[in-house]
């Protein structure tokens, strides 16, 4: 179990337009590990994010879920992006939805769950983050940190594989940001698979088991927590996180 | 007589024959003779309310018509063995009605133009008219025996009729911009923005009687206008090569010229006089409640059904035009030709007048396919079709307008495409887009006034026809006025109250001590 790859990127490639996004990415994620990309804004961690449950085709390369590319034409795209879910930096909950229906319907039209099923998960998840007094607010009557702890609560009651995370806390009040990164970690230490893009190098450093540092659209370098944070080989890495680091460690 | 070219329902048409469509007429061959008239040019032919002086009941209606053109119809009906059905239509529709086997005559106080004998043919003339000039009876005009006498004058007269021509024989008159009917005249001529128009005796005859401020003037001999006998002439209009046209004329040799003075006499004393009592507006109300109701109720109707089966219509086309395009060629090739055919549906509807709309789908089909529509399925189908296009690009904008990170979330639960638009996506464009579709329902209560073009007997055709008998044109349409602004209004309300709904609560309650799932395990005999 401890080396199941459970994705796998190989020479992926994005572009938009003449601009090169990524180029030749080549990445594992093992089952139960804690994936932290790092990197200064517009070096392509959220572009490889989202290349990854195909919210952005990638132009070339390859994507595989488990042994299977995730590519290919036949692929059961929906399957796959239930068990892979994201939660966003701009939190998209449904405006439409209250909190608990946010949770809930996902899991009806989705996983074909039984309304009454869906509620017991969405409510034991909403726990979970805490916001369980707020089922009946709609999103537009909650603080950005409510919101991204319902984020997580709807992606984690569809029973995902790997969840990934798009700077969640980029968004907040600095004041909120410690909720929903207390949230994180107590996922994280459930043994879920986790991919998370994100500028708190504090929490980064403390939970993950895997870090990448992106620069101008390549893996500049990649390590155990330990490998980057204390002992960057990389000039370009030691340049990013001395910048990062100057204010202290949160 | 009247001279319309009804040129908007005529383009229609000539748009329809590009089509090449064979034309054929549907001509049931049934027992009864169908007139057409608009029931509202008295004394030739008006609307009441009950089947008194020898009134025949209006098809599809629990009105009546009277008036000379009913006296002469009922004759013509008679030698040719048949029943008489008197079809209320307007004036504008009057021809095309004819031409599509709607109708089978036109007995409305029309002249056999040339230009008339082009499309339709005539009978033998059934009456003589002369031109008069009706002014105010203390007006500076109300002394004028000659054509001279009305130098400096402001005249006018109905549009595309030889009345307003014949003003050019007035010299130094102020040829006063051509009015659309003879309502809009005597409204004029009463505020004083003009001095007088032009009209035919008869008409005179009626407005003097039912108006006593104004005055009718003859002219004699040469001090009048002078008057080619195909205007003055009224004749019965029919299809070309009717095979009835030799019977009808002989039924009509058969009615001696005192006779028909008669007739006219009679009718102009018969004709629907305003009760003047008391209160006005309760005086119309009592007499002409019955029409008002029905007209509101068919407003309402149509612009309900249009609203709502537009609104699906336009929720549709929009859902479609906002399907990604993606996947295989096949599928991105036949999306863009449903795109094409959707732009052009909204393009050919949004960019004509549904009055243009109303003519072709109503005559035209009946003139090219020998559909026979029942005029109020045919608003209904025309007001939903007109307003789908306008809602169908809010619906799009309304998608277009929620935000992108809506969709993403959904899809990255893995939701298909119907399922986002139809979770998510549609329930926030619906709700964004509701001020828009509150502004088109209430713009199609207003905009059905245009299909008394087809005769649908809504509020504003009852209005004119009621303003048509008692002459009471501003307290008429004062009425009017105040039945639409109170059914805008109420409308507005409503939908106002469904949007408030839509936005669900104001306040949330809390849930933390009630027991949802996990009760805290501090304490487990809760």
């Amino acid at each position: 179990m401890e080396n199941e790859k459970i994705i796998t990127v190989a020479h992926l490639e994005k572009t938009f337009g003449d601009h090169q996004v990524l180029k030749d990415i080549n990445l594992e994620v093992n089952r139960g590990e804690v994936l932290s990309i790092i990197g200064a804004s517009g070096s392509g961690k959220s572009t490889l994010l989202r290349c990854i449950n195909l919210l952005e085709q990638p132009t070339s390369g390859d994507i595989k879920f488990h042994d299977q590319s995730i590519l290919t034409s036949d692929f059961d795209m929906t399957d796959y992006r239930a068990k892979v879910g994201m939660v966003f930096q701009s939190f998209n909950l449904f405006n439409n939805l209250n909190v608990l229906q946010n949770c809930v319907i996902g899991q009806t039209t989705v996983l074909k769950r039984d309304p009454e099923a869906a509620k017991k998960v969405a409510l034991e998840q909403l726990d979970k983050v805490g916001m369980s007094p707020y089922v009946n607010a709609k999103p537009a009557q909650l603080s950005g940190g409510q919101k991204q702890r319902v984020g997580i609560a709807r992606a984690v009651s569809m029973n995902p594989e790997v969840l990934l995370f798009d700077e969640p806390t980029s968004a907040l009040d600095p004041e909120m940001v410690d909720d929903v990164l207390d949230s994180m970690r107590a996922l994280a230490h459930t043994g879920l698979t986790m991919i998370l893009v994100t500028h708190e190098m504090a929490f980064a450093r403390d939970i993950s088991d895997h870090v990448v540092f992106m620069d101008q659209g390549v893996i500049a370098e990649e390590g155990s927590a330990q490998e980057i944070f204390t002992n960057p080989q990389k000039e370009r890495t030691q340049t990013f996180l001395k910048r990062y680091l100057q204010g202290g460690m949160r | 007589m009247k001279q319309h070219r009804n040129f908007l329902v005529w383009l229609g048409l000539l748009f329809l024959a590009l089509l090449a469509i064979p034309t054929q007429t549907s001509q049931a061959a049934d027992n009864t003779f169908k007139v057409g008239m608009e029931a509202g040019y008295p004394p030739f032919n008006w609307t009441q309310t009950d089947s008194s002086n020898g009134a025949v009941q209006i098809q599809g209606s629990s009105s009546y018509a009277g008036g000379y053109d009913v006296q002469m119809a009922k004759k013509v009906a008679q030698s040719l063995g048949k029943k008489l059905v008197v079809v209320k239509t307007s004036w504008d529709g009057l021809a095309p009605a004819l031409t599509s086997g709607k109708i089978d005559a036109i007995i409305a106080g029309m002249s056999p133009t040339p230009e008339r004998r082009r499309t339709i043919d005539f009978s033998d003339t059934y009456y003589k008219s002369q031109l008069v000039i009706i002014v105010r009876k203390n007006g500076k005009y109300a002394d004028a025996t000659k054509l001279s006498d009305f130098k400096g004058a402001k005249l006018t007269g109905q549009l595309n009729t030889y009345h307003y021509t014949a003003l050019n024989q007035i010299k130094g008159v102020i040829k006063e911009p051509a009015m659309k009917d003879f309502p809009s005249m005597r409204v004029a001529l009463e505020s004083g923005t003009i001095d007088g128009y032009v009209s035919e005796k008869p008409e005179g005859i009626s407005v003097t009687r039912a108006n006593p401020n104004v005055k009718m003037l003859e002219f004699k001999g040469n001090n009048g206008f002078h008057t080619n006998p195909a205007d003055t002439d009224l004749a019965i209009g029919l299809r070309k090569n009717d095979p009835n046209k030799a019977k009808i004329n002989a039924a009509l040799a058969k009615i001696t010229p005192q006779e028909r003075d008669q007739i006219m006499t009679k009718a102009v004393e018969q004709q629907p006089q305003s009760k003047s009592s008391g209160n006005w507006v309760i005086a119309l109300l009592k007499q002409y409640g019955g029409m008002l109701a029905s007209g509101t109720g068919i407003t309402l109707l149509i612009s309900m059904v249009g609203t709502i089966v537009g609104f699906i219509i336009g929720l549709l086309v929009g859902i479609v035009r906002t399907i990604p395009r993606s996947g295989s060629k096949a599928r991105r090739g036949l999306l863009r030709v449903v795109d094409w055919l959707l732009s052009v549906y909204i393009e050919v509807f949004r960019g004509t007048p549904m009055i243009v709309q109303a003519a072709v789908v109503y005559y035209g089909a009946a003139q090219a396919f020998g559909w026979n529509m029942n005029r109020l399925a045919a608003a209904l189908v025309i007001v939903s079709v007109n307003t789908g296009a306008y809602l169908a690009e809010i619906m799009r904008g309304g998608i277009i307008a929620v935000d992108a990170g809506q969709f993403e979330a959904a899809h990255a639960l893995g939701m298909t495409h119907l399922q986002t638009m139809n979770k998510i996506i549609l329930p926030q464009a619906i709700r964004n887009s509701l001020p828009a579709v509150t502004n088109e329902f209430v713009i199609n209560i207003k905009d059905t006034s245009v299909l008394s073009v087809i005769s649908v007997s809504e509020l504003f055709f009852q209005g004119s026809t009621i303003a048509g008998q008692n002459f009471q044109f501003f307290h008429t349409y004062l009425i009017i006025s105040a039945i639409y602004l109170i059914l805008t209004f109420t409308i507005t309300r409503i939908l106002r109250a469904i949007e408030k709904h839509m936005a669900g609560p104001q306040n949330y309650n809390l849930m933390a001590n009630q027991d949802q799932v996990s009760v805290p395990k501090n304490n487990p005999e809760v």
